[in-house]
């Protein structure tokens, strides 16, 4: 991965069509702002990674979840 | 309504939870139903209301993690019309749910983006919970749970 040191206000650029500029640096975050083609999907990693699981969790078959609920109830109330 | 899961099934209108950006990967979905039945208590399904096919099976997240603390970024407090000068609390302002998946490895719950449902507006959204330390694949220990019983 290239790394590169920035100050605040300061902008990277990328292939000529993306533009990077930090916006503010806080204590424990940074704001970035991102400037790219409209068509380009710019999205935190971490909705990412909530659209896989949820992409997941969609496909749950009902024998699946027969076996989860098997374990989560008591065994009384079956 | 029709439904893939449950056949058919009646709500009432006002019962309806309507999420304003949707949820990652199916942000088209806005309007669910959150349906709760006696044989597969404590899970909680959440019906899309737009497509038959779509279920979330969830667990209210004090379930998974008793100790949860819940943190809500201020864009997602104003989607669901709450003050950011606090943050809401489950069962007091807000539902809160773990969305599970349940892959060849066993069950996983998503604490790292609960479903917060407005208890007054019913508006929700699937709060990414901003600087956590919480997975959004937490292992469920069913075995450890089934001990308790």
């Amino acid at each position: 991965m290239l790394v590169m040191s920035r100050r605040q206000g300061e902008t990277i650029l990328i292939g000529g069509e993306i533009e990077i500029v930090i916006a503010h640096i806080g204590r424990s975050r940074v704001k970035v702002g991102i400037r790219a083609p409209r068509e380009m999907p710019v999205i935190a990693r971490e909705v990412e990674l909530v659209s896989e699981e949820n992409r997941a969790a969609a496909g749950a078959t009902h024998e699946a979840l027969t076996g989860l609920l098997a374990r989560l109830q008591p065994k009384s109330s079956k | 309504m029709q439904t893939r899961n449950f056949g058919t099934i009646a709500y009432e209108a006002d019962s309806a939870l309507e999420f304003p950006i949707g949820l990652p990967g199916f942000e088209s979905r806005r309007r669910f139903v959150a349906l709760r039945f006696v044989e597969s208590d404590p899970l909680v399904y959440l019906q899309s209301l737009e497509d038959p096919a779509l279920c979330f099976v969830t667990m209210p997240i004090l379930s998974v993690d008793p100790q949860y603390r819940l943190k809500v970024g201020s864009e997602d407090l104003d989607r669901l019309g709450l003050p950011a000068t606090r943050q809401p609390r489950i069962g007091e302002d807000v539902f809160c749910l773990a969305v599970i998946a349940i892959r060849e490895t066993g069950p996983t719950a998503n604490l790292l983006a609960p479903v917060v449902i407005n208890l007054k507006t019913r508006q929700a959204v699937q709060a990414i919970a901003p600087d956590s330390e919480y997975s959004h694949r937490f292992e469920l220990m069913p075995e450890e749970v089934a001990v308790c019983s």
